[in-house]
Parts: structure tokens; sequence; C-alpha cells
């Protein structure tokens, strides 16, 4: 349910391909690939920012539940 | 029967004459008025005529060891309670400690009551002040005081649970700030409606956070959210018990409940007190720029970087390619002066041979024309030769032949059996047959003798054998 690791792994990802390419350990044979890889990961971080995916019927859902279900404080 | 129950009884009052002789000795014993510290357990206030009928009590250890009931007139109720809004920003409510000065009065109809002429705000603050103190060591004693605050925040706060009021002016703030931002940030929020001020606020915020504790995994933190409320009734955010639900729940808790006096306990353990909603909204707002940023940045310089190398690389290839087409010419040049060199020896040569094969040509031409010439010439006069010789050797070869053949012919001649028997020889025929031997010849019988001239019929008389005879 908790996608956070994602889009921080995402972020972590992006920054490790920007810093490599800024030392210069990245060919330009590599190139392509790498920022075609940190343009999909931009893409996982923006759409973080721009989108939620929480429901709130399944929330109420799980509050009915938990409201029935004694054992559960 | 009254009458003589009554006979040796005392004197016998009414209840009013009682109750007015109590009056009199509490008006002459407590005429004035005093100043008295009491818990107001209820304020117990009439809206419809203004006036209160407040429990006062106090209590040692707990336990209630005085209780009077008091009266508070509308009037001095509504003078009390503006200077205690002014000072405490707290309306006269139950529960709080108060110093008043009050008469104390007796009435035959309703009993021993203190009425009430004034209450001093500053007594009551500095009990809430204590009390605000009590819960705050109490909580850092427990050492649950920094627990919230402790908490790591998502680095994308985005799914709020808010605490609120639906109608409050600070949500609708809250909700327009986020959901309006200009970068088109996405947040989640959902309402768990709560009383926000007043005695009640404590237990119905909590009520909401037992049920945001329940489902924790959908949200990053929750937002006690306030505002258009004013100053007053925020003695509640120093509750105890809610102090210590906000300080040990699982989620980070943000408070902005809009207010510039002192910070309540619930803000300053809460993991993050904004003051007022909008302010909360712009710290969330903030969150998303220092993760969107950073993001911005990586793809700036990524795009940067991307063509610096481009461009390095580019740069590399553009000077091989003129290295190598300036090396390439070189070499062309070179080979087409060593090309051009051997076409001219090439040429030469060729020129040469030319020349020479021209004569060798000439030379076979005449020679092919000439040579049968001469052969035939040769061959004509070997042939006319030879016919002569021919000729020659043919005529002698002939006469020869002609002299070979009379010869013969001369010896054929002689030959002949008519010459041989012209000399006299004869032949003698038997049966048909030359005789040349005695063999086979019988005496008696026939045998016939050619001459040169006619025959000899004659009888065999006798026969010699003689050898071979030759």
């Amino acid at each position: 349910m908790n996608k956070q690791p994602n889009y921080i792994e995402a972020f972590e990802e992006l920054q490790q391909i920007v810093s490599d390419i800024e030392k210069g350990e990245i060919s330009v044979d590599e190139l392509s690939v790498k920022v075609k890889r940190a343009s999909e990961l931009i893409r996982i971080c923006r759409n973080k920012l721009i989108t939620t995916e929480s429901d709130v019927g399944k929330i109420l859902e799980e509050l009915e539940k938990s409201a029935l279900d004694p054992g559960e404080v | 029967m009254t009458d003589n129950i009554s006979h040796n009884r005392p004197k016998v009052f009414t209840l009013l004459e009682l109750t007015q002789s109590i009056q009199r000795a509490f008006q002459q014993w407590y005429s004035g008025a005093y100043w008295i510290r009491a818990e107001m357990n209820k304020l117990n206030h009439y809206k419809y005529s203004g006036h209160c009928y407040p429990d006062l009590l106090e209590r040692q250890d707990g336990k209630v060891v005085a209780q009077i009931r008091a009266t508070l007139w509308e009037t001095d109720y509504r003078r009390i309670n503006a200077s205690f809004l002014q000072i405490l920003k707290e309306p006269l409510k139950d529960g709080i400690n108060i110093l008043f000065l009050a008469k104390v009065a007796f009435s035959p109809l309703h009993g021993l009551s203190l009425s009430i002429i004034d209450i001093d705000p500053a007594y009551t603050l500095g009990d809430l002040e204590r009390e605000k103190i009590e819960t705050i060591n109490r909580l850092k004693a427990e050492g649950i005081f920094d627990q919230n605050k402790s908490l790591e925040l998502a680095p994308l706060p985005q799914r709020i649970a808010v605490i609120s009021v639906e109608t409050s002016k600070g949500l609708a703030d809250f909700r327009k700030i986020l959901d309006g931002n200009p970068d088109k940030f996405r947040f989640f929020m959902m309402l768990f409606p709560a009383l926000l001020q007043g005695d009640k606020s404590p237990d119905s915020i909590m009520m909401q956070l037992a049920r945001i504790r329940r489902v924790t995994g959908y949200f990053d933190a929750v937002a006690i959210v306030r505002g258009g409320g004013g100053e007053v009734g925020l003695a509640s955010y120093n509750n105890y018990q809610l102090a210590r639900t906000i300080a040990t729940f699982p989620l980070p808790v943000f408070t902005g409940i809009g207010h510039s006096t002192n910070e309540t306990v619930v803000e300053m353990v809460a993991h993050t007190n904004a003051i007022t909603p909008t302010e909360l909204a712009d710290f969330l707002l903030g969150k998303f720029r220092n993760f969107a940023e950073p993001v911005n940045e990586a793809r700036q310089k990524l795009s940067r970087l991307s063509f610096q190398l481009i461009g390095y690389e580019r740069q590399q290839l553009l000077e091989e390619i003129r290295y190598f087409k300036s090396v390439s010419l070189n070499h062309i040049n070179h080979n087409k002066i060593v090309l051009s060199g051997l076409i001219q020896q090439f040429r030469h040569h060729s020129q040469n041979y030319l020349r020479e094969s021209d004569v060798n040509i000439k030379q076979m031409i005449y020679v092919l024309k000439t040579l049968p010439v001469v052969k035939i010439s040769q061959q004509k006069a070997e042939l006319s030769q030879f016919i002569s010789l021919a000729k020659k050797s043919a005529g002698n070869l002939l006469k020869e032949k002609n002299n070979e053949l009379s010869n013969l012919e001369k010896q054929m001649q002689l030959l002949h059996p008519q010459n041989v028997l012209k000399r006299g020889y004869s032949i003698t025929f038997y049966k048909g047959k030359s005789v040349i031997s005695t063999e086979n010849l019988k005496t008696s019988e026939e045998i016939e003798t050619i001459l040169f001239s006619g025959k000899i019929t004659s009888k065999i008389s006798k026969i010699v054998k003689t050898g071979n005879h030759e």
C-alpha cells in the first residue's frame, strides 16, 4: 500500500546517475540508456508529486471493519 | 389531641420563622464580602435568563471536602466573562479554579449559597499556566514529550488525515492552498471531524485520533487545523490526555490552530506546529518543492551534462575526421605522385616496346611477304628439275625395258614346243597326259608321240626303269 520507497529509490537512483555523469563515469555509449532511465525516474518522481492513489472508500471500509472488531483499539 | 400533645412542648416555629432567623444570623455574622478559593466544578449558565448557578467545591487528595452552590447574576457574569476572555483567552467554564469575591447568602426559599460578585482572572490564569506546566513536566518525565517530533516524516507528506470542522475557515484556507498550488502537486486529504475548542474538544479530537490510528497505513501525517475561532478556548490544547495522545501518536501530527498567544502543549509536542492553517499548507508545499527542486535540478543537470558530453565527443570526432582527412589526402597525394611517375615510366616503356614491336612486325611482314615468293620459285626450280630428270629417266627406262622385252621374246620363241620339236625332241602322251617317267606305264599299252610334224601311235614292248633321272 505504501509506495514511498519507490519514489525515494527513484530519486536516489536519479541522483546517482547525475553524479556519475558529473564525474565523467558514463561513456557516450551508455549515455542514451542512462538518460532514458533518468527520464523514467524523473517521471516517477514527478508522478508522485502530482498524483495520489488513496481511496476514501477503502479507508472508510477499513474504519468500519475495525470499529466492528472489539479486539482492535 | 394536638392540644394534649402541645401542652408541655417547647416553642414551635414555622419554617419561615426559623429560616428567617438563620438569614438574620448570617447577615449578622457574615455581613461582608470574602475572597474565596474554590474549584468551579460546573458553571451552570442558563442561556435564557443569563444567570449562572455554579457548583463550587474543594478537593483534598481527590476527595471532595467542601461543596456549595453559588449564584452569578447575568450582569456580573457578562462583565467577568469578558475580562476572562480578555486576559485568559478563555471563557468562564467548568473545571477551573477561581479566586472570587462573594457574599454568603441565605434565603428562606433557596437556602445557603454564595453570591459571587467578582472573579479574579489572574488567579485562574496562573492556575491554568501551572496546569500547563504540570502537563509539560509530566510528559517530559514520561519521556514522550519529543516522541512525535522524532518521527521521521515522509519526504512527501502527501496523504493527510485532517482533524477539523467541516465549516472551519481554517480548513477551507488549508484546502484552498493545497488544492490550488501552482505546481499542481496533489494531496490527499480526508476529514475527521471534531470539535476544536472548548471543554469537549480534547475528547472529540482524541476520538478521531483513535479512528485514524486504525488506518495509519493510508496516511503520511495528521493535521489538526483550526482557524477563524479566535484566541478563545485554547486551554483544552493544554490537556494532558490530549497532549499525551498526540505525543505518542504513530504518525507525525501537524498543528495549525491559528492563534498568536502562548503555544499550547499540543502544539509543543506536535511534530510540526505551523501556527495557522495557511502556514501549515505552505510548510507541506515546501516539502514538495524541496523534493521537486532536486528532481528539476537533476533534469536540468542531466540535459546540460548530456549536451556537454555529446559536444565533447563530437569535437573529438571532428578532430579525428580532420586528422584522418589530412592524413588520407597526404597519402593520396603521395600515391598520385608515385602513380604519375609510374604512368610516365609505363608510357615510356610501352612506347619503346611499341616502337620495337613495330620494327619487328614490319620485318616479319617483309619476311612473310618475300619468303613465299622465294619458296615458290625454289619449288618451281626443283619441280622443273625433277620433271626433266623424270623425263630423262623415263626414256632410258623404256629403252631398257624394250630391250629386255625383245630378249624375253627371243627366249620365249626359243622355248616354244614347236621350236623344241623342230630340233628333234618329241612329247609322249599316255592316256592324254605327257609322260616324263616309266611309272604308271604298262607294257602293251598304247602311247601317243607328238612330233614337229605329225604323230605316232605305238605299243609299249618293254619298260626299263631307271633311277631318278635328270
